[in-house]
């Protein structure tokens, strides 16, 4: 018998795993299909905006400004920084450098369209790129390759007062490949011969001062070496900005957790998602997920529940204006009816009632009910499913995710301890 | 007018969000421009597709290898792979099937004729000249990796030679053997016959026929169903006796679970029955392990084991239940690859067009097999194919991993593929 079952491999999920198999549990993480962070620009955001939409500088101070029953709140300054310096090694240990500001601020970072954006951590790739950084920005693009343009982050960062500009080079500098996406040339920018006729042109074109920003495909497995090699050849500073999905970066981030876990025996079993449950007394017996025939059922001492919110199919709704939690139908924290789920402007600064709702739990993490009780003895949440999250909103959906994965596991050891 | 329906697909299309995770993981665009990737002409191209439409909107799903990587990853569920393989259908109901399509489509009728004179037969195919005229007539690869008949006899002629010496027990399984086992590897049944045995069970190897995957796979849906309906008329009646039928050929259990059912809109009680009646071999052993039952009377077997679970083992979604097995075998070192695919795809690889796209696709598995170092003997794979095509990109012979339990039950020897 497994001593964890994760339910959902997104960051919350596979941080829950990493935790557990380091301390010597069993563990499998199944999941219908691959994370969010395939499509995010895999930066670790703690807190950019306020409820009230202005902007942080300053992350940790600003906790203090979140709801009092916001997950990040309850996971506590001690636990979350601790959870980001795991991280940090973590994916160091992988080749994958991430950094933030000094003194705990936040990054200010330019986003796919040139928009700023802040982030906690970012990979040094994307941390290169930083706007409080007054060199100007050589942003480079490359004809035929639409998910990138370079022309309109240049003037969306000129607007709001910082110097770059766009260049565009032949496609066929970097790929033989007429119609490829971003992960089809990264994976050739991986074989660093490549990056020699690409360097020299650019050392031609970039000034002295400037920064070379490229879309977010420098390489993945060979990422840091694509890196320097691109720095050593046109003598700049080299940086990547996100670029529309799929995700070079997420990509990164999910294969460099992927791997930690399996260096500690995790294993990630893909397409298959969780159908039923079963119980004994107050606990969870099994989970079961759906395969070519039978279903397969999953027995596991304990058991996490991470599969997001909406977005992530931890969640659905109908028109009725029912909503439930997908596995364990868990009773959720959600507007009454379907009337109250938005609020009539799209963008407005407090946010969406349904996407505050969620999962209730105590400070142990369990799922609880309205009075308080928790659920069953064996089930714990993590992630964006949890009741207050809203982190899309407030721009601290990573941090959440992890800091919160990072708690629960926790939970999960210290109550096995106790056994 | 065609017959193709889109009916189990078309519901899963409004659960596209347009993440290209597909894309991004998708064997065959990574290496050619010939296909722009499962969104595009999968949940993308659909909505210009409808039943009874003249012209398909895009041709280059007939690039798309059928190997499911796809369906694996999406977050939400889109049935990808099956709206290829009913795309190329639609196209096959129009255009026709090419002779090549056709010839590998019929996978069990080349295992007969070739099995009335195995020897000429192999003399015959496996010669520099035809394999030259079948590549240039016909548009089979030359290099690609087709078998050899066997010419010891067929699996079936084995059974016969050999009834009275099996065992005969009030426990009982019924063997799927399929096409591939009954005229080019009945070692491969013969192991996993010995291994049922070795656990008391009578083997029932009743008449069955191809499962249907190459047809389903070249879009001869019609000519697909009616093997599959002759398999569910002798089958079904076993599932509904309560006896597992078992198969080591994981493509053709996942067909006769799957596929068939699915591409073919066979949704009555009998096909359901065979459903929930078929068992991946090591799927059904690990269940027998988690009652306790499986024999652990192993003998050391040191080998160091690249194994490589087959994209249409992956997509029973029952994990890897052969990596656990084969990890209890004392001496044995199972290196489990995460490549996404072979290549081969069933007849994919022996396309000619296409022979350079499998192999390249290929090349992430092959590698994994190379850096395992210079004392790997032999590699694992539960599919018949995509063995012949781990063995034609590395040299080193491959084995099924019901071949492998068997040797560490003392039962086979791996290296003459006999029982001992």
């Amino acid at each position: 018998m497994l001593d964890l079952l994760v339910i959902g491999a997104g960051l919350s999920g596979l941080t829950a795993a990493i935790y557990a198999a380091q301390a010597g549990l069993s563990v499998r993480v199944i999941t219908k299909g691959l994370n969010a962070l395939h499509w995010s620009a895999a930066t670790i955001d703690l807190l950019g905006y306020l409820p009230d939409n202005s902007p942080i500088d300053a992350p940790f101070a600003a906790l203090n400004h979140l709801p009092a029953p916001h997950p990040l709140r309850q996971v506590g300054d001690v636990t979350l920084r601790q959870a980001l310096a795991e991280l940090q090694g973590w994916l160091a240990d992988e080749g994958l450098v991430y950094s933030g500001a000094a003194d705990e601020a936040n990054l200010w970072l330019p986003s796919a369209v040139g928009a700023k954006r802040p982030a906690y951590l970012a990979p040094t790739a994307q941390a290169a790129a930083r706007l409080d950084d007054p060199s100007p920005l050589l942003i480079v693009g490359f004809d035929h390759f639409n998910d990138f343009y370079p022309a309109l982050i240049a003037e969306n960062l000129r607007r709001q007062g910082h110097a770059a500009r766009a260049h565009i080079l032949p496609l066929s500098l970097i790929t033989d490949r007429t119609n490829p996406n971003n992960v089809h040339l990264a994976e050739g920018l991986d074989d660093l011969a490549r990056l020699d006729a690409l360097g020299e042109v650019l050392r031609h074109i970039v000034t002295p001062g400037e920064r070379i920003a490229f879309p977010a495909i420098l390489g993945l497995a060979q990422h840091p070496q694509v890196i320097a090699k691109l720095q050593s050849v046109t003598g700049a500073p080299v940086a990547e900005i996100p670029t529309l999905p799929p995700s070079v970066p997420g990509l990164r981030l999910h294969h460099a957790l992927v791997r930690r876990l399996g260096q500690f025996g995790g294993r990630v079993e893909s397409n298959m998602a969780a159908v039923e449950f079963g119980t004994e007394g107050d606990s969870i017996a099994w989970v079961a997920t759906a395969t070519s025939a039978r279903p397969l059922r999953h027995r596991a001492r304990t058991y996490l529940l991470a599969t997001g919110g909406f977005l992530g199919g931890g969640f659905n709704s109908d028109h009725t204006g029912r909503s439930w939690e997908t596995l364990f139908n868990l009773p959720l924290s959600m507007p009454a009816s379907r009337g109250h789920w938005f609020r009539p402007e799209f963008l407005d600064p407090a946010g969406h009632p349904i996407f505050q709702g969620g999962v209730q739990v105590n400070p142990a993490w369990q799922p609880v009910d309205a009075q308080g009780s928790v659920l069953y003895s064996n089930l714990w949440a993590a992630g964006n499913l949890l009741a207050h999250a809203d982190s899309i909103r407030t721009r601290s959906h990573e941090a959440l995710a992890l800091a919160t994965g990072a708690a629960a596991a926790q939970a999960i050891l210290a109550q096995r301890q106790m056994i | 007018m065609h017959t193709i329906s889109w009916e189990s697909v078309d519901h899963t299309l409004d659960e596209c969000i347009k993440c290209n995770i597909c894309t991004a993981y998708c064997p065959v665009s990574a290496v050619t421009d010939r296909f722009p990737g499962p969104k595009y002409v999968g949940p993308q191209a659909q909505r210009f597709r409808e039943p009874g439409q003249e012209e398909s909107p895009d041709a280059s799903v007939d690039y798309c290898s059928g190997c499911r990587v796809c369906n694996d990853v999406c977050p939400t569920g889109v049935k990808i792979a099956e709206i290829n393989a009913r795309a190329r259908a639609q196209i096959v109901a129009k255009s026709g099937v090419p002779l090549r399509n056709r010839l590998l489509g019929r996978n069990e009728l080349l295992g007969k004729l070739g099995n009335i004179a195995p020897t000429v037969a192999n003399l015959a195919l496996h010669n520099p000249l035809s394999r030259l005229l079948a590549d240039k007539v016909l548009g089979i690869a030359r290099e690609a990796p087709l078998p050899r008949w066997s010419e010891k006899g067929s699996l079936r002629e084995w059974l016969q030679r050999t009834s009275r010496k099996r065992l005969r027990s009030p426990k009982k399984v019924v063997y799927f053997h399929a096409c591939a086992t009954q005229y080019y590897e009945p070692f491969v049944g013969k192991a996993a016959i010995a291994v049922f045995e070795h656990h008391g069970y009578e083997v029932i190897v009743p008449p069955q026929n191809c499962c249907g995957l190459p047809m389903l796979s070249n879009g001869e849906f019609a000519a697909a169903r009616g093997y599959h309906q002759r398999n569910v008329a002798t089958l079904s009646s076993f599932a509904r006796g309560g006896f597992p039928i078992i198969g080591t050929s994981t493509s053709c259990t996942l067909t006769l679970k799957e596929e068939a059912p699915e591409l073919l809109d066979m949704h009555d009680e009998a096909s359901k029955e065979l459903i929930h009646g078929t068992w991946d071999i090591f799927e059904w052993l690990h269940e027998l392990h988690e009652q306790g039952e499986l024999r652990t009377d192993f003998r050391t077997l040191p080998l160091l084991l690249p194994y490589h679970a087959p994209c249409q083992q992956r997509a029973h979604r029952i994990g890897k239940p052969a990596l656990e097995i084969l990890g209890l075998i004392p001496g044995l070192e199972v290196r489990e690859s995460f490549a996404r695919c072979c290549g081969i795809a069933g007849t994919y690889g022996y396309k000619s067009e296409k022979y350079q796209i499998a192999m390249d696709v290929g090349a992430e598995l092959f590698s994994f097999v190379r850096a395992q170092g210079a004392e790997v003997t032999y590699t694992a794979c539960d599919s018949e194919t995509c063995r012949w095509q781990l063995e034609h990109g590395t040299s080193i012979p491959s084995r099924h991993p019901i071949e492998i339990l068997a040797a560490a039950y003392g039962l086979y020897d791996l290296e003459k593929r006999a029982l001992v």
